[in-house]
């Protein structure tokens, strides 16, 4: 149902960080978009989202499709409506409103009060810590708990595709590993999709039924979790493993890619 | 004592307009950073604007009145739409620079359209003046701050409850996040700029009402930024709370000192507050440190 077809994207009318990217998202499925620091990750998704002109970049090439209609052009309000909504890297809960405010405002374009006070539910059954904390000012919530409520937020939006920018970042591992099953949860549940960033490759991928790799700017490798889970560059890079997995130092990786590049 | 409790109260319901006042700076500062400088510049148009109605074209109260609101409204959304939307995404300074420009060309528009520099609304609100205590005040006083602090609990109402109310604090803290909850941050800011026209407009007849519309006027809206600069920048609380502080203490310093020191002390005395204030808490009073977890 999203389509990119080899999008280019230039931040403020000189710095082009896309190269023609083209991938897509089939409905209800999870897709991971896996890539090192500075790849294009979230550039991609403000791409989508229509967050990318506030931050004074621009499409300028190739076309961006939902349901066979083009939204590259359009608001992200417009997109949002459309049903896509992207929960920004970083945590970015609004810090003086309480947790239920925070989700209030992620459903602030729709209309059906009912449903919303229904998802609200919702979104304390996935999140029940949240519930607890609903009075709480979402500034002074753990880390763990402000990526939970990112993503709750996004949840009370309704949508049919929900971008995550790195949910996992900078989380203890169980954490990582409770809010993962949610997300599962989510997209099998509520049928959305869901589109991953991650650089925590291995998280991703258990969950993820396609994924890409990132490369400045370009798709260098793409295929199904299994392929990916098997592929060998993608365990050399980025879960630290080489063939017989084994860890490998640092700097054999770096000699590694010395050596061989993707393009 | 008469005197004391006379300068207390009238003191308090003056300082109650200076906080509403402020409101409309802390409102369009909360949500988009951007000072409003033409505050008190905003206070004179429509208390002229007022005037324009019910003196000029003698309209009746019930008409006239909700005319200045919607001239206060329609002048927010013109300023928001055409002074400050074009400059999105400019360096902040820019911004207020612009504030500063529309508040020269209000005042400008105001003296080619009344160039008689004082007047006086009739009188709004009954004549007779209540006793309280030994003293007695006139009803233009108590009317004020009772507007005021109403004004005040339904604007503290909408930001708590309203689903606009609510996106405009979350503006507060984080514009990117807000689109991408697919909020139209532009309607956030034209309706904070509708809102502080609102207050300075409904601020400005109350300030008329007591003492008249003179030029004196943009120095109540720069009352009100001594205002908001005690109570901290983004505070409503600070709002109310140290609107009534400079209010008691322009008053009582006014009154006592005047004869002491001599006429002009009254106009001095919040700013020497401010600046003490300044020393020792920076953010003001109530004013919002960024949350830091790490
Ligand atoms: N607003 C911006 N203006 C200019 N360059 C940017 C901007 N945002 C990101 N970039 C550049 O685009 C590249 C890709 O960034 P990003 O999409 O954030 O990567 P990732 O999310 O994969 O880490 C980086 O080189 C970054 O410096
Ligand atoms: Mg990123």
């Amino acid at each position: 149902m999203l389509k990119l077809n080899n999008i280019e994207v230039v931040y403020l009318n000189v710095v082009k960080v896309l190269h023609g990217i083209s991938m897509g998202v089939e409905d209800c499925s999870v897709v991971a978009l896996l890539g090192a620091n500075g790849a294009g990750k979230t550039t991609t998704l403000k791409a989508i989202s229509g967050l990318l002109r506030t931050e004074e970049g621009e499409v300028t090439d190739g076309s961006i499709e939902w349901d066979g209609e083009r939204i590259d052009r359009k608001t992200a309000v417009e997109i949002g409506k459309l049903g896509i909504v992207q929960a920004l890297e970083g945590r970015r809960v609004f810090g003086h409103l309480n947790t239920e405010e925070n989700l209030l405002v992620g459903a602030y374009n729709r209309r059906d009060h009912y449903a919303v006070s229904e998802d609200m539910s919702m979104a304390y059954n996935y999140f029940p810590r949240l519930k607890q904390l609903r009075r709480n000012i979402a500034g002074y919530l753990s880390g763990g708990e402000q990526q939970m409520l990112v993503i709750g937020r996004a949840m009370m939006a309704a949508p049919r595709l929900m971008m995550l920018d790195e949910p996992s970042l900078g989380l203890a591992p169980m954490m990582v590993e409770e809010i993962y099953d949610i997300i599962k949860r989510f997209n099998t549940e509520k049928e959305t999709s869901v589109l991953l960033v991650e650089q925590n490759v291995r998280v991703a991928l258990n969950i993820a039924h396609y994924g890409y790799v990132m490369e400045n700017g370009r798709v260098v490798l793409d295929g199904t979790a299994d392929f990916l889970r098997n592929n060998e560059d993608v365990k050399e890079f980025y879960m630290g493993l080489s063939a017989v997995g084994a860890k490998k130092s640092y700097r054999s990786v770096k000699h590694y890619k010395r050596r061989k590049r993707w393009l | 004592m008469a005197e004391f409790l006379q300068y207390v109260i009238t003191g308090l319901a003056v300082g109650m307009v200076y906080a509403l006042i402020a409101l409309g700076f802390a409102l369009v500062w909360k949500s988009s950073s951007v000072a409003n400088l033409a505050l008190g510049q905003l206070v004179l148009i429509s208390s002229w604007f007022t005037y324009g109605m019910l003196v000029q074209a003698s309209l009746p109260y019930w008409l006239g009145l909700p005319l200045t609101i919607l001239f206060a409204l329609l002048l927010g959304w013109i300023i928001e739409r055409f002074a400050l939307r074009p400059l999105v995404a400019q360096p902040i300074l820019s911004l207020i620079t612009v504030t500063l420009g529309v508040a020269y060309f209000l005042e400008g528009v105001v003296s080619f359209i009344w160039p008689m520099s004082v007047a006086a609304l009739p009188r709004i609100f009954p004549v007779e003046p209540v006793h309280i205590g030994p003293a007695v005040v006139s009803q233009e006083y108590i009317w004020a701050a009772v507007i005021s602090l109403a004004l005040f609990g339904l604007l503290s109402l909408f930001f708590r409850y309203h689903r606009m109310g609510v996106a405009m604090r979350a503006t507060a803290d984080d514009q990117l996040a807000v689109q991408a909850c697919a909020i139209p941050v532009t309607s956030v800011f034209s309706t904070s700029w509708m809102f502080a026209c609102v207050v300075a407009a409904i601020g400005g007849v109350l300030i008329s009402c007591i003492g008249g519309i003179t030029f004196g006027l943009v120095e109540t809206g720069l009352k009100s930024f001594s205002v908001v600069i005690l109570g901290g920048l983004n505070s409503f609380v600070g709002c109310i709370v140290a609107g009534p502080i400079i209010g008691l203490c322009e008053n009582l310093g006014g009154g006592y000192l005047t004869p002491l020191i001599g006429p002009g002390i009254k106009d001095i005395i919040p700013f020497i507050i401010i600046i003490i204030v300044m020393f020792i808490k920076p953010y003001g009073l109530f004013g919002e440190t960024r949350i830091e977890r790490i």
